[in-house]
């Protein structure tokens, strides 16, 4: 009896509609690594920005760091892909539309039909993993802008004396140093992160939230597969658990990535 | 001044569904503070047992994401609604979402304040209790006189920052939970209006100026009470002004 349910379920957990929700991890997995990578290049720049020479410069480094504080990343989420996809549909629609189909359209937006642009769910997914990027790289921003402070000054005042310029100071010496100081900050940056990567299915894109609310509706046609009630419960729990594995499995990567770049630096006591 | 007056409409318009965002705030602050209380005590506890699960709860509800906390939450009440709610008509309370969004941000909010009261309570300095000890005094009055008092000042700007977290938290309530009838909160209602006339800018960064002016209320707030928390220490050093000051880690 035993071995006849477990065949049942893994022939439950193994049909069609579930492999698809497997394979909806790599919308996940793609999402928080492009826009893990994304955020540290937005960090790198928001932080060379604020410790600009020039004021307007620093103004908009600081801008950019504050105003992820001040509002909520759900918000950026949707409002980038917005608004990326109508500044190209308004560039678009000044190349291909005349007046006699703006006339014509109907709808307020876009201008004309000829520039509707419908995005697919690559483009989605590109689109949200710049936003990622975006928001989490004015986090990474305030990071790696206290790192380049906790340098040790001896080593950019020997950099000076050796000649070099100040884009050398900053390049060769600043960014060089302070990984190891921003790494507590980045760990924490990445896990939040990775809680945001479950946003995706607001961008339309159909991901592991997405197909866990599908699988796990109650279904009543023998002919869609197993008949049951609402099992929702049960796959928004197996996400919780998977979420919380991941952290874990994160934070002791970074434990150990720390542990690698302190090699041969004093212990703080 | 069309412009203008479309902005200020456009505010106004705006209040209403700010209150659900404040609504689901207020409601969960409170309540996630008093557990948060407790978890952190118990966290710190000498029995194993208390002390692991403390430990577990904060672990797992601040390694997930809150969306899928509140979807998980759902979806449990609407599991639980055939079996319990309805014969003990509940459900009235129980599938409301100003009743669930509050239950889930309190619970993600204690995990939270949980562990910054936790670290709070663990830089409590040893000396102090033992000299209250030696007072004799009981575990209680330990408690009211040094470390309350210790805790509450360390943790007070980390906790400034959950409450800021937690307001922008409550914008994912109706992303997940039925919008019932007129009950739009700030995003619904920015999504609402890009619907019929597709105007981005406006409505975001309309939607956005309401947030960032109610989490400068809170900044404020939270710095009055952090001045008077802190009114024995440095009496003629000038006061600190009132400042943005985001920390970026929640």
């Amino acid at each position: 009896m035993v071995g006849e349910d477990i065949a049942f379920w893994l022939a439950y957990l193994t049909n069609g509609k579930h492999l698809q929700w497997y394979a909806s991890f790599r919308f996940t997995i793609l999402a928080a690594l492009l826009g893990g990578l994304l955020a540290l290049g937005f960090g790198l720049l928001g932080a060379v920005l604020r410790a600009s020479r020039f004021a307007v410069l620093r103004g908009i480094g600081n801008v950019y760091t504050s105003m992820v504080r001040g509002i909520p990343d759900v918000l950026f989420f949707l409002f980038f892909p917005l608004a990326f996809e109508q500044t190209a549909e308004w560039i678009w629609a000044m190349q291909v539309c005349t007046p006699e189909t703006i006339a014509a359209s109907q709808a307020l937006w876009p201008p004309c039909r000829e520039a509707n642009w419908l995005l697919s769910t690559n483009q989605y997914l590109f689109l949200a993993c710049v936003s990622l990027g975006i928001v989490y790289g004015a986090f990474t921003a305030n990071v790696i802008h206290g790192a380049m402070r906790s340098v040790p000054k001896g080593q950019i005042e020997a950099a000076r004396a050796y000649g070099m310029s100040n884009l050398q100071v900053m390049l060769r010496i600043q960014i060089r140093q302070m990984w190891v100081y921003a790494l507590p900050g980045l760990s924490n940056v990445w896990l939040l992160l990775i809680k945001a990567t479950s946003l995706l299915s607001l961008l339309q894109v159909a991901d592991i939230v997405w197909w866990a609310g599908q699988l796990g509706s109650p279904n009543y046609f023998p002919q869609a597969g197993l008949v049951h009630g609402d099992w929702r419960w049960a796959y928004f729990f197996a996400l919780f658990v998977f979420y919380i594995i991941v952290t874990f499995i994160s934070e002791r990567a970074f434990q150990r990535l720390n542990v690698w770049a302190r090699r041969g630096m004093p212990v703080e006591g | 001044m069309a412009v203008l007056e479309t902005f200020w409409a456009e505010i106004a318009t705006f209040a209403r569904p700010a209150l659900f965002n404040i609504y689901f705030a207020l409601a969960s602050l409170p309540v996630g503070f008093g557990l948060a209380l407790l978890v952190a005590l118990g966290k710190n506890a000498k029995n194993p047992i208390v002390s692991h699960l403390c430990a577990g709860f904060i672990y797992a509800f601040r390694g997930s994401p809150l969306f899928i906390q509140f979807f998980m939450f759902y979806s449990i009440m609407l599991a639980l609604n055939p079996v319990w709610w309805r014969p003990m008509e509940l459900s009235w309370l129980m599938m409301n979402p100003l009743f669930i969004g509050p239950l889930v941000l309190v619970f993600n909010t204690t995990a939270y304040t949980g562990e910054i009261l936790y670290g709070a309570l663990r830089t409590v300095p040893r000396g102090e209790v033992e000299a209250a000890r030696a007072f004799g005094m009981s575990p209680f009055q330990v408690f009211r006189t040094v470390t309350w008092p210790n805790m509450i000042r360390i943790a007070w700007p980390a906790y400034t920052n959950e409450a800021v977290f937690l307001f922008h938290a409550t914008a994912l309530v109706y992303f997940t939970l039925p919008v019932i009838g007129d009950q739009k909160d700030i995003m619904n209602k920015a999504r609402e209006l890009f619907e019929r006339d597709y105007n981005a800018v406006l409505h975001f960064s309309v939607a956005a100026l309401w947030f960032l002016a109610i989490t400068l209320v809170i900044f404020l707030v939270f710095g009055r009470i952090h001045e008077r928390l802190m009114r024995h220490m440095n009496i003629e050093a000038p006061k600190p002004k009132l400042r943005f000051g985001p920390k970026y880690i929640r």
